[in-house]
């Protein structure tokens, strides 16, 4: 176990990397999806001549689009339920942010050496998206309550592939630690459990609002979705509840399932290239794919996630009785 | 600069407000935003709610009984915004426009009823010209200060 001075240090000097990397795992998969379809997207090297004018590179285009929200007005909808309105996109951004404390960098164990941080995280994962639901049926508005209804269908369906991807590898190590798990010595778990890893990548997708499902926030069909009634300072906070819960899908991925690189910090750049290759299968899935419909999305996701699970915990099964792994 | 002044010219999100016309407009509009020109480069999206807005491009003549929409949809816009009229219709009334005797059903130009910062003739316009529209609304938007909040 760490001393708490190092993990206090390491915990703040986490927020702007956090933050940082959040960022840019947002402008790649624009960038990524950008290029599937034959665009540039935004800029990596502006033109010479409009340097002067629109700066000189846009790798951090999420980051301006969330300042520029939080220099905005803010209207409130007189029909909504101010209170909880209002105070939804901070719980939100609450939790998502909270999160990232017990998401391990390589040789950083932040909080995720505490005995259930496994638990911890996912029940912070979960209420992030329970807020965003939540500020979206209080808004009172029609289209976001649709909204707000597709999203928890969703939600049902993905939460279930979750717990089951998430406990896949606390069962296989035996731990409910992160940090554990983490530094464990046998093989990756991406190579004894190859199904909970496509089990947690399908869930990362509806989660993180994917296109094939991302039928909560359908723009062309029911305005923003949850997002529909939110502005300014809200709608800027709810981006950045999305960066960092990306963030937070993406560390939590590498974390579980390229287990044993995470000794020393020798280990960051290798991280960094498998966040890039998450970040690259996320977008190759979005722009592959037109939106699904809800009773579609319920029926092939869920059959999806069923079957996935099933498969992983067999893989578990057969991983504990064969004895293949060394904690 | 500041990096909060820079961020409103870095990214400019648009609403596509159709107030009527014949629709010409709305497909150079989308025509515009397509891969051909990709404004997103530049971090120019589109954005289904006005409530997210910060560019609304109106389109087309406004008609008696759209009013009230119009009037709802530019105060939903929350401040600094600036609204770009594209094509003859939203810049004057074009063809439809009839003044005596009046056009039974027709008001005119969105800009009888809001304040609009840039014309963008033509019917319909070329993307090409809809982009320079949006780039000049986009220097409108650096211009004004965030808005005194209404009370
Ligand atoms: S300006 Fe021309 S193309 Fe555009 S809406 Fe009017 S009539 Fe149609």
């Amino acid at each position: 176990m760490p001393d708490a001075l190092f993990t206090t240090i390491t915990a703040i000097i986490m927020i702007p990397v956090a933050f940082f990397l959040s960022i840019i795992y947002l402008f790649l998969l624009r960038k990524f999806s950008a290029r599937f379809q034959w665009r540039v997207g935004p800029v990596i090297s502006m033109y010479a001549d409009l340097k002067p004018l629109l700066g000189r590179s846009r790798i951090l285009q999420p980051l301006y689009d969330i300042l520029k929200l939080f220099g905005k007005d803010t209207v409130v909808p007189s029909v909504a339920r101010k209170t909880l309105f209002k105070a939804s996109p901070y719980l939100a951004l609450a939790c998502a942010f909270g999160a990232i404390f017990f998401i391990p960098l390589p040789g950083v164990p932040l909080l995720s050496y505490l005995d259930d941080s496994l638990v911890i995280a996912s029940y912070l994962l979960i209420a992030a998206v329970m807020f965003t639901i939540l500020g979206a049926a209080s808004s009172g508005s029609p289209w976001s309550a649709i909204g707000a209804r597709r999203e928890s269908e969703i939600f049902l369906v993905y939460e279930i592939g979750f717990v089951v991807a998430l406990f896949a590898a606390a069962m296989t190590y035996g731990t409910l630690s992160i940090w554990t798990i983490a530094t464990t010595s046998s093989l990756p778990l991406l190579l004894l459990n190859p199904f909970a890893a496509v089990l947690l990548f399908l869930v990362m997708i509806g989660k993180l609002g994917i296109k094939p499902l991302d039928i909560a926030e359908a723009e062309t069909e029911i305005v923003g979705g949850p997002y529909t009634e939110y502005s300014g300072k809200y709608l800027g906070m709810l981006q950045l509840t999305k960066g960092f819960l990306f963030y937070d899908m993406v560390g939590l991925f590498i974390v579980l399932f390229l287990a044993p690189m995470f000794g020393t910090a020798l280990w960051i750049p290798v991280y960094i290239i498998s966040a890039i290759v998450v970040v690259l299968f996320l977008s190759i899935v979005h722009v592959l794919h037109p939106r699904w419909k809800i009773d579609r999305a319920m029926r092939s996701y869920g059959l999806l996630i069923a079957v996935f699970a099933i498969l992983a915990v067999i893989m578990v099964a057969l991983a504990l009785s064969y004895n293949w792994v060394v904690v | 600069m500041g990096i909060m002044a820079k961020s409103r010219i870095y990214s400019p999100w648009l609403f596509h407000f159709h107030c009527g016309g014949c629709n010409g407009c709305d497909i150079e509009t989308l025509a515009a935003l397509s891969p051909r020109w990709d404004p997103e480069r530049f971090g120019i999206q589109l954005v289904p709610s006005p409530r997210h807005a910060d560019i609304l491009i109106a389109t087309g003549c406004v008609p008696k009984q759209f009013i009230p929409m119009v009037k709802r949809v530019y105060e939903q816009v929350p401040d600094p915004k600036v609204v770009v009229a594209i094509g003859g219709c939203a810049c004057g009334g074009s063809l439809f426009y009839n003044e005596d005797p009046d056009n039974y059903a027709i008001l005119g130009s969105p800009d009888l009823l809001v304040p609009v910062d840039v014309y963008v003739p033509g019917c319909a316009p070329k993307p090409e010209a809809i982009i320079n529209g949006i780039v000049q609304g986009i220097l409108k938007l650096a211009e004004k200060k965030k808005a005194v909040k209404k009370a």
